[in-house]
């Protein structure tokens, strides 16, 4: 199936090319049921946080959200549930998502190409996690110079 | 690929609003409700149409499909102190609902109560107040007149009061806090 858990999925698979995943999600049955669980939605995620000499609340900023829970019933009976929570303003983007997720959770028709995109996707949070690390390592700053700086102003 | 039933849908939403604003500014007249018949009914239409995540509904007579409850994203509440109440009329209240403060009396109960007809009925009923040229005469059948009797005291101190909406079919009329009632 796949190595990851389940609550990986969902962001391994928004980095995976939209082509890539319209393509997997437009080979699943046509004739397939799916009914949303709660409303989808987008919209604006405010992330709030509490400041350290008051603690009094206040929102740091705005992130675009959206979010889908639906479900899918096969013809041959078997019904699954799928869910996504992403930090994007498409609606549908969420949808496919969840689509997937339901598919893999369940191992209806399909699930082995939504796995190998679980892996696509896998491999490139790897590569992004890599190249933030490489940045991440140039801004360090080597506080040890300063010693050798203040000796000199002494 | 996704099924999102009518009632869902903002275009629908939005008539469906137009039609609860004009049974509430024209208290006595019917307004018709959009929904399709296959999936859904009018009152989880309305309610489609006036709740979100931040108010709270209540269902003592289980008249709701357990699987909208996710979908209207309401709370779910206490008939004492729930924003929205769903009732059978055909049953008695047997609650108190919230009839707002003199600072905030939006922060009422909305009732909406499920009736038979608003058509044709034994319960006759003159409207007068706001919204009412001279007087409207309704008749409904499926409602109690203990909703009517109790209605009289939660209202009596304006503008504290509750606001109720009949259902019947596919149709709504609205009963605000300020119409007066005499039942014929």
């Amino acid at each position: 199936m796949t190595e990851l858990e389940r609550e990986e999925w969902i962001s391994v698979l928004n980095l995976v090319p939209d082509e890539a995943l319209r393509a997997v999600i437009d080979n699943f049955p046509a004739d397939w049921i799916i009914k949303p669980k709660a409303l989808p939605q987008a919209g604006l995620g405010l992330l709030k946080m509490r400041d350290s000499a008051l603690g009094e609340p206040f929102y740091l900023g705005e992130f675009p959200l959206s979010t889908c829970w639906l479900s899918i019933s096969t013809q041959d009976g078997k019904t699954a549930e799928g869910a996504a929570l992403i930090m994007d303003d498409r609606i549908e983007q969420a949808e496919q998502l969840a689509i997937c997720d339901a598919v893999l959770s369940a191992k209806l028709p399909g699930w082995e190409s939504v796995a190998q995109l679980v892996s696509l996707g896998a491999e490139r949070k790897q590569i992004i996690e890599k190249e933030r690390k490489a940045i991440l390592a140039r801004t360090r700053v080597d506080f040890s110079l300063l010693d050798d700086a203040g000796d000199d102003d002494a | 690929m996704l099924e999102l039933a009518s009632i869902w849908k903002p275009e629908v939403q939005q008539q469906n609003y137009r039609s609860i604003l004009e049974a509430m500014s024209r208290p006595g007249r019917i307004q018709n409700i959009t929904f399709s018949q296959s999936d859904s009914d009018a009152m989880t239409a309305i309610l489609a149409t006036l709740l979100d995540g931040e108010v709270s509904l209540s269902d003592p007579d289980k008249l709701l499909n357990i699987d909208d409850w996710p979908m209207l994203q309401a709370t779910k509440a206490e008939p004492d102190c729930a924003d929205y109440i769903v009732c059978k009329g055909s049953s008695s209240p047997d609650f108190e609902p919230k009839q707002g403060t003199l600072s905030s009396p939006e922060y009422s109960a909305t009732l909406l109560l499920q009736v038979e007809s608003l058509t044709s009925g034994s319960s006759k009923i003159r409207l007068q107040g706001p919204g009412i040229e001279t007087s409207e005469e309704v008749s409904i059948s499926g409602l109690s007149d203990d909703w009517l009797t109790r209605r009289e005291d939660w209202v009596y101190a304006f503008p504290l009061g509750v606001d109720m909406i009949l259902v019947a079919q596919d149709m709504i009329l609205a009963l605000p806090r300020t119409t007066r009632l005499e039942v014929i």
